[in-house]
């Protein structure tokens, strides 16, 4: 998963990611003594694949392991499923460290980048990669070379996750926010947006939009995409250095609290659970998060859609987001029948890109991405172009998804929206905060 | 009990020396040789890794990185002593202390004098009290995250009865301490009450007898016998509660990872993230130190006092 | 003396002498045993609350999540934890951990306290003082630099990661010297006199006189790394190697809302040791009492 779903996906869709890592991890107890003992690998067959994919993620990732034990039943896949965040890093860290790690494991690339500079991960070899089809044209070019690292490969892209725009379909026709084909007219540009917002309250007579005020990350996500479009950069030189252009930042965050605070548009206090519940319950026009919410809005029958975050200031077009990715931590038991295996398990991953693409997430893999079958899936392709312009957390060894990085920047901005403290002030606890990190020695 | 009677200054009254040469020298190769498999593995468990995390705590080393790495010098201290982080995850920990330490006292020998009175079914008290703490911490925490799930749980049903607005226990920064606070009453309470039980049988029966002829009703008798002859007891229970306390992890890493929004996390979950989450292990056994100078004074503070108390009696 | 005189007084406690039939005493006695009965309910509720659970349909734990009967008790919540999961192997492994530290514990520490108690060798106090000390070091500051030290001698994910750390505890070796210290040394003397080593002396004359010491250390030690937990988790991440309190905190992200499958968990993981418990309630008392220190 890569958020924090609301408890409500959360409970529903995870029962299913359960019953797979449950099945899955029947283990023969005769070994376990020997691995105790000896720190022995399983045996050869197995493949223990580790992710962090809850809510309607964890049950699109059963079904594609389902998928690819049916097409390689002699394989037997032991997925564990732990929960997202540093938690789950902290756990491959400590497992890889242990020299017991999983075969195969799923990574934010803005963490993959921070573990291969640990030292934590298998460089990945083109020639090895190739017959698979795992090789750089079949990939959405910004993934791809995100997924390097000092100019050597360790991850291989599942998908793209952007910051998105949901919008109520009900509410939009009726502020008359549609064009004739059921789309959502033009937002782009400082005003659309805060003027659609004030249509859509109309309608609901409650809230023109909502994101989660308490969900630190959101609230980096939204105000990284407003900032980024102005051509501005956060961290330099991999972390070592902050460089907000404190004017820009400051532009971006006066938006947010005007949406927020002094237009009283969009809740100030509202945290992620609640957020998802307005927007599924029609209290508002617009609905701020990454794709991943798609699967709850079906579930909660809301008439919806989607679209790329508008831009808002201008610039060239940049939008907050992540990929989903494989990586193979360092395992000095590994041999070459057993990478075999793995890039056999990731190419079937690919193939199986139309069930994860229903989740939200837009495939990297661009034999599916290129098809007309995505193009089927709405609103989940709407934005699909976004992928190329899909701008990652700047390198760090604090910065990336679920880090310390997006706590900090995000319960400042959090307190803006919130209309606690003023744009000026928010930047400056950022710069003070972060300097801390940029100035440490970097430990990775 | 326990330490208290324990020969903290080697004082054995063995044999008396003889003072042969040779008896001494077979004595110090006896010695050695039964003592030395403890030692190596105590020199290599307990006195390598302190030296090492006092080395270390000088250092930028790295989780992930073999050596020390650059040197620090006191910088990883002033840094720790500087970070707002390192001492709200000590007010956490001291807080947790706060609150759990009177009431598994006060509740512990209240149920323990209680059910010392008994003249039968001791055995069940004990039972019942005691069961909790053979319990792993995670079972215990699967079970009270259960009782404490928003709307589904059992507690939130028991008050709604009863026209209460459950809280969010977990989920609510202003509950989620004491919510695993509760939880750890439940859990450890049987500790110190079998500590009490046990303090309790050295009150010789002749007292309350006495007392009783004399008239004094059994609130006297509890007030002015009972509880000031199991003073030693009680600054065994508090010393040993309190650092007990002060190494909450379990329960709060199990419960809440020390959220919402670190509201409850202790120290040693902050170094578990800093150490394991960020690599920074120089930086961290720098605040493992200062966590400990903590443990130690309290220690050395109920070891001074009952030092003196050894020395009044 | 801790263990001789705790265990005896636990054993040799005389019934409550009949008290005066003063009023105030039998409606002092009702008002104890009252408060008494409340808090044991309190006490048991969450247990039962748990097992009542583990026998529910996870449908109807979803519909009525509060009610204490149900139509349909069943052990499908177990069958699924048993069958599916790694409790078995976890067990395994909690149970190899805890017996192998509990038996080096008591072999290891009994005959450095016989060292410390009955021989006068050279550098005594200075060991004796080095394991005083070790008493105020808390093993949970010590877990950054023991893992690097486990990490680099390739010993993570061993039961030995688990097993090393917990043989060395000063507690134990200070119960057993407190023990020997009791035995008249008379005993030693002619054995001495007889020719017999110190090893012998140690083995064949005061361990067999030890047995409260030997099972206070035992149990202790065998309770402490069963339920233990930081450590742990830190050194065994593989599920194949995971002792029973680390597999049991993964199992609310492998079960999500399946209460009746959690609650199973945490009864199958609760029940081990609440049955030996049951089984030897006075012995394992007096042990934890004992060793009160941890």
């Amino acid at each position: 998963m890569s958020n924090s779903h609301s408890e409500f996906s959360r409970r529903a869709l995870l029962r299913g990611a359960g019953l797979l890592g449950v099945g899955a991890a029947a283990t023969a107890c005769g070994s376990s003594f020997a691995a105790g003992v000896a720190g022995t690998a399983p045996s050869k067959e197995s493949l223990a694949y580790w992710n962090l994919l809850g809510g309607g993620d964890g049950v699109r990732m059963v079904a594609m392991q389902q998928g690819y034990q049916k097409k390689y039943p002699n394989v037997d896949l032991k997925s564990v499923t732990l929960a997202w965040g540093n938690p789950y890093y902290t756990k491959v860290t400590l497992a890889t460290l242990g020299d017991q790690p999983p075969d195969v494991a799923i990574a934010h690339l803005t963490r993959a980048s921070i573990l291969a500079n640990a030292d934590l991960l298998e460089p990945l070899d083109q020639s090895e990669l190739e017959p698979y089809g795992l090789i750089e044209q079949n990939f959405t070019p910004a993934a791809w070379q995100k997924a390097h690292t000092n100019g050597q490969l360790y991850a291989i892209p599942l998908d793209t996750h952007p910051f998105v725009m949901y919008y109520n379909t009900d509410v939009c026709k009726k502020a008359g926010l549609l064009n004739k084909d059921g789309t959502l007219k033009d937002m782009d540009g400082p005003d659309a947006l805060v003027e659609a917002m004030t249509a859509a309250k109309k309608v609901t007579g409650a809230y023109g939009g909502v994101a989660a005020v308490s969900d630190f990350a959101t609230q980096w996500r939204m105000f990284s995409s407003l900032y980024w479009q102005q051509n501005a950069a956060f961290l330099g030189s991999d972390g070592t250095q902050i460089v907000i252009d404190d004017a820009k930042a400051e532009k971006a965050l006066a938006y947010l609290q005007n949406l927020t605070k002094v237009k009283k548009l969009m809740p100030t206090n509202i945290d992620y659970g609640g957020a998802t519940t307005l927007f599924a319950s029609g209290k508002a026009g617009f609905y701020f998060e990454g794709d991943w919410e798609v699967t709850t809005f079906i579930t909660a029958k809301t008439h919806f859609s989607m679209t790329r975050f508008p831009n808002v200031f201008g610039g060239r077009y940049a939008v907050q987001a992540d990929s989903h990715s494989f990586v193979l931590p360092k395992d000095s038991a590994r041999d070459a029948a057993k990478r075999k295996v793995i890039f056999q398990f990731i190419r079937s991953m690919m193939d199986q890109s139309a069930t994860w693409a229903a989740g939200g997430h837009i495939p990297a893999w661009l034999p599916f991405q290129k098809s007309a079958a995505y193009d089927k899936i709405k609103p989940q392709s709407e934005y699909k172009g976004v992928a190329n312009f899909a701008h990652y957390d700047e390198p760090g060894w604090f910065s990336g998804s679920g880090s310390d990085f997006e706590n900090i920047t995000g319960s400042a901005i959090g307190a803006v929206s919130a209309g606690q403290i003023s744009p000026a002030s928010a930047v400056s606890e950022m710069r003070t905060k972060l300097t801390k990190y940029a100035n440490t020695p970097t430990p990775v | 009990m326990a330490i208290q009677t324990l020969p903290l200054d080697a004082g054995a009254p063995v044999r008396a020396a003889t003072g042969h040469h040779s008896r001494r020298r077979e004595d110090t190769r006896a010695g050695w040789g039964l003592a030395t498999p403890f030692l190596v593995l105590y020199g290599l468990f307990l006195i390598v890794p302190t030296l090492y995390g006092v080395v270390m705590s000088f250092f930028n080393s790295s989780l992930v990185h073999n050596g020390l790495g650059g040197f620090a010098g006191p910088d990883n201290y002033m840094e720790a002593l500087k970070s707002s982080d390192f001492w709200s995850s000590m007010w956490h920990t001291v807080l947790f202390t706060l609150m759990t330490v009177p009431p598994l006292v006060v509740v512990a020998l209240v149920l323990a004098m209680f059910t010392d009175r008994l003249k039968r079914g001791r055995w069940f008290y004990r039972l019942i009290f005691f069961a909790p703490y053979v319990i792993p911490s995670a079972s215990a925490a699967l079970i009270w995250t259960w009782l404490y799930t928003p709307q589904l749980g059992l507690w939130d049903k028991w008050l709604t009865d009863i026209g209460i607005t459950p809280p969010n226990w977990l989920a609510d920064p202003n509950w989620a301490m004491a919510s695993v606070a509760l939880m750890t009453v439940w859990w450890t309470l049987g500790f110190n009450f079998v500590l009490y039980l046990a303090g309790l049988q050295e009150i010789p029966r002749e007292l309350y007898e006495a007392a009783s002829v004399d008239g004094a009703s059994p609130w006297v008798q509890l007030r002015y016998i009972t509880i000031p002859l199991l003073r030693r007891t009680t600054a065994l229970v508090l010393v040993l509660q309190i650092i007990a306390s002060l190494k909450i992890f379990d329960q709060i890493y199990l419960m809440t990872s020390g959220g919402p929004n670190f509201a409850t996390r202790p120290v040693l979950e902050y170094v578990y993230d800093i150490g394991f989450t960020d690599f920074r292990t120089g930086y961290t056994a720098a605040a493992s130190m200062l966590y400990f100078l903590v443990i130690l004074v309290v220690s050395l503070t109920w070891y001074v006092i009952n030092r003196r108390q050894q020395k009044e009696a | 003396m801790a263990a001789t005189t705790l265990a005896s007084r636990i054993r040799t406690r005389p019934a409550a002498a009949s008290r005066s039939t003063d009023w105030r005493f039998r409606y002092f006695n009702w008002f104890c045993v009252s408060v008494l009965v409340v808090f044991a309910a309190i006490w048991i509720i969450p247990l039962i609350w748990a097992v009542d659970t583990s026998l529910k349909p996870d449908g109807e734990i979803a519909t009525n999540p509060t009610t204490w009967w149900s139509g349909h008790f069943t052990l499908h919540a177990y069958r699924t934890v048993v069958n599916g999961g790694n409790i078995g192997t976890w067990y395994l492994n909690s149970f190899l951990v805890a017996l192998a530290s509990a038996v080096f514990a008591v072999v290891i520490c009994s005959m450095a306290g016989f060292a410390m108690s009955q021989t006068r060798f050279r550098g005594r106090q200075l060991i004796f003082a080095l394991i005083a000390a070790g008493l105020l070091i808390p093993s949970q500051v010590l877990i950054v630099p023991m893992f690097k030290e486990f990490n680099l001698v390739h010993l993570l994910n061993t039961y030995w990661a688990l097993i090393l750390p917990s043989v060395a505890v000063p507690i134990c070796v200070l119960i057993f010297a407190a023990f020997f210290n009791g035995i008249p040394s008379e005993l030693a003397e002619s054995a001495h006199v007889d020719g017999a080593s110190w090893f012998r002396i140690y083995r064949t004359i005061y361990m067999p006189l030890t047995k409260p010491a030997i099972s206070a250390v035992f149990i202790f030690t065998f309770v402490w790394k069963w339920n233990d937990f930081l450590w742990p988790l830190l050194v065994m991440t593989n599920p194949r190697t995971m002792t029973l309190p680390v597999g049991l905190s993964q199992v609310s992200s492998a079960y999500g809302i399946q209460y009746a499958e959690i609650m199973a968990s945490a009864v199958l993981g609760a029940l081990p040791l609440l049955v030996v418990f049951l089984l030897f309630q006075r012995r394992i008392v007096e042990g934890v009492a004992t060793t009160g220190i941890k």
